[in-house]
């Protein structure tokens, strides 16, 4: 069995040997396509780290009238805090609001005692919001539910933003899913047609073989392991070369390759287009044996 | 019992190229069948290695029937066979040793066994000098006896020879005859397609004659006088 594997390993190669100019172009063309792919993932990587913090910080904030006693707030709070899709509840008193004022604006301090000591920034309440709550419909549903409670002046959330990031991360995901799946469809197409053309160049081999006894899975190996490698092969270069890129524009461009789990999907669908080719070639190309 | 051909019949678009044959090959038998082109000698040694299926009837090869065989099984089939045909089907972009090792090599012999066997071989059939050579560099009487020797180097309990002569001048026809008649004598099975079944001596051969598809009857036959 070990010396099968082997053979049929060595038959492998000498598939590849015997057209290794057109097995370069082939895996240059699928480095080059699958670049334009790559970098198009490390773009909405980036943008999609961004958005992600920002929807991190979808929370909504709750000013309270003057009138609201301390214990009145935090029984608000208490309430507030087991409503669906709430993760956190932090009661800001009025005196703490104005410490975290001075300590971000301290140019800005002064203004505070400008307006006079009867004055005070509104004391608040600080929800945040699980995940799966950051979208934005939920978020304006929790707010109106919360804005009607007693004791509450205003409701301030990402209004104006929301919508738009919650559609943008949506789209950018469904963007990514269909730019791999057009990927992944045309190579296996260009696959699938070096495959048949390496099946037909192939077979009187490939007759002469299964005529002698060579089990079916020898005579599809070589195949098989064309199109795995051209995929993996393919997919590596193309990330090693938008690697490269990316490095060479990081200073000017400030940005993140891409993570080790994006990078091994696309060695994966890389991999899963090429089996996937050299199926659909062999399919069409490996000729029964006659006469 | 080797091989069996129950009431076998082999139809391309309602042309029978075989029509209910029934045949039996015992073990070490040298079995010569002739008949002109278009009879359907192909057809019945495809039958047997398995290339192709009856239309109805079954072939029982070794204990493999038609009808039942799997997929998987047809690589052991067709290892207790040696096949060699007219025009050689020598891989042209390998050496004589390489065409040669092949059925030991996509059986899984050891590189060594490999080595010991078909070196041996190519000496036995006085090729030994051309073992690096390419297909094309040798004469066909040359190419056959490598042919040959593929067929025989992973020792087939059947040899099937499909007018292996049919391109070679006669001197060498006698040449690579003698050869399928020293296998024989070595107690495997040799089933000989030829036009010509003069070239087998008298009383070491099984005559069978096609025509049309029909085998015509191979009792009472006796193709070698009758020729
Ligand atoms: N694959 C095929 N498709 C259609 N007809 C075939 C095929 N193979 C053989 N035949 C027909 O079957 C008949 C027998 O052919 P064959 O077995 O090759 O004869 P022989 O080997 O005796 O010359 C012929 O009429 C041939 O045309
Ligand atoms: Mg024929």
């Amino acid at each position: 069995m070990i010396h099968l594997l082997k053979t049929s390993f060595h038959e492998g190669l000498l598939n590849i040997r015997e057209k290794l100019g057109s097995f370069l172009v082939t895996l240059l063309m699928v480095s080059l396509s699958f670049m334009v792919f790559d970098i198009f993932l490390v773009v909405s990587w980036n943008v999609g780290t961004v958005l992600s913090n920002e929807q991190e910080n979808v929370g909504i904030e709750l000013f309270l009238n003057e009138d609201v006693t301390e214990v009145e707030a935090v029984n608000l709070a208490d309430l507030i805090s087991v409503m669906e899709g709430v993760r956190s509840v932090y009661y800001v008193s009025s005196l703490e609001a104005e410490a975290v004022f001075r300590a971000d604006l301290p140019e800005q301090a002064d203004l505070l005692i400008l307006l006079g000591p009867q004055f005070h920034l509104p004391s608040s309440i600080q929800i945040s919001l699980r995940p799966d709550y950051r979208a934005s419909e939920k978020v304006s549903g929790l707010a109106r539910t919360v804005s009607g409670m007693d004791g509450v002046k205003d409701v301030v959330y990402g209004q104006e933003y929301l919508p738009g990031l919650t559609r943008t991360v949506d789209m950018m995901g469904k963007l990514v899913i269909l730019a791999g799946l057009v990927l992944a469809i045309s190579l296996s197409l260009v696959v699938a047609n070096t495959v048949r053309l390496a099946v037909v160049k192939r077979a009187p081999t490939v007759e002469i073989m299964s005529i002698v006894g060579a089990p079916g899975w020898f005579v599809r190996m070589p195949f098989l392991g064309e199109g795995l490698i051209t995929g993996i092969a393919g997919s590596a270069g193309s990330l090693l070369l938008t690697g490269v890129i990316s490095s060479i524009l990081s200073s000017s461009i400030p940005h993140d390759f891409l993570p080790g789990k994006w990078i091994l999907l696309v060695l994966l669908l890389g991999a899963a287009s090429g089996a996937a080719g050299s199926w659909m070639g062999m399919r069409s190309g490996i000729p029964k044996p006659r006469s | 019992m080797l091989i069996s051909f129950q009431n076998v019949s082999r139809f391309y678009d309602k042309w029978p190229a075989l029509e209910n044959i029934e045949l039996t090959v015992e073990s070490g038998e040298f079995l010569v069948l002739s008949g002109p082109s278009g009879a359907g000698k192909t057809t019945l040694f495809r039958l047997i290695w398995m290339g192709d299926f009856p239309t109805s009837g079954v072939v029982e090869v070794s204990g493999y029937r038609s009808d039942r065989i799997r997929k998987g099984d047809l690589s052991n089939l067709r290892r207790k066979l040696g096949i060699v045909f007219q025009d050689f089907r020598l891989l042209s972009e390998r050496t004589v040793f390489d065409n040669v090792a092949l059925p030991l090599q996509v059986a899984g012999s050891s590189p060594r066994a490999v080595r010991k066997r078909v070196f041996s071989l190519l000496a036995e059939i006085e090729l030994s000098h051309r073992r690096s050579s390419y297909p094309h560099e040798l004469s066909g009487g040359e190419q056959q006896r490598v042919a040959i020797a593929r067929a025989m180097v992973a020792h087939p309990v059947i040899l099937l020879a499909d007018e292996p002569t049919g391109n070679l001048d006669p001197d060498v026809s006698k040449q690579v005859i003698e050869l399928l008649l020293e296998i024989n004598r070595t107690g495997t099975t040799v089933i000989l397609a030829t036009h010509d079944p003069r070239q087998i001596p008298a009383g070491t051969a099984r005559y069978l004659y096609l025509d049309k598809g029909h085998l015509a009857n191979p009792v009472s036959w006796d193709g070698y006088n009758q020729l």
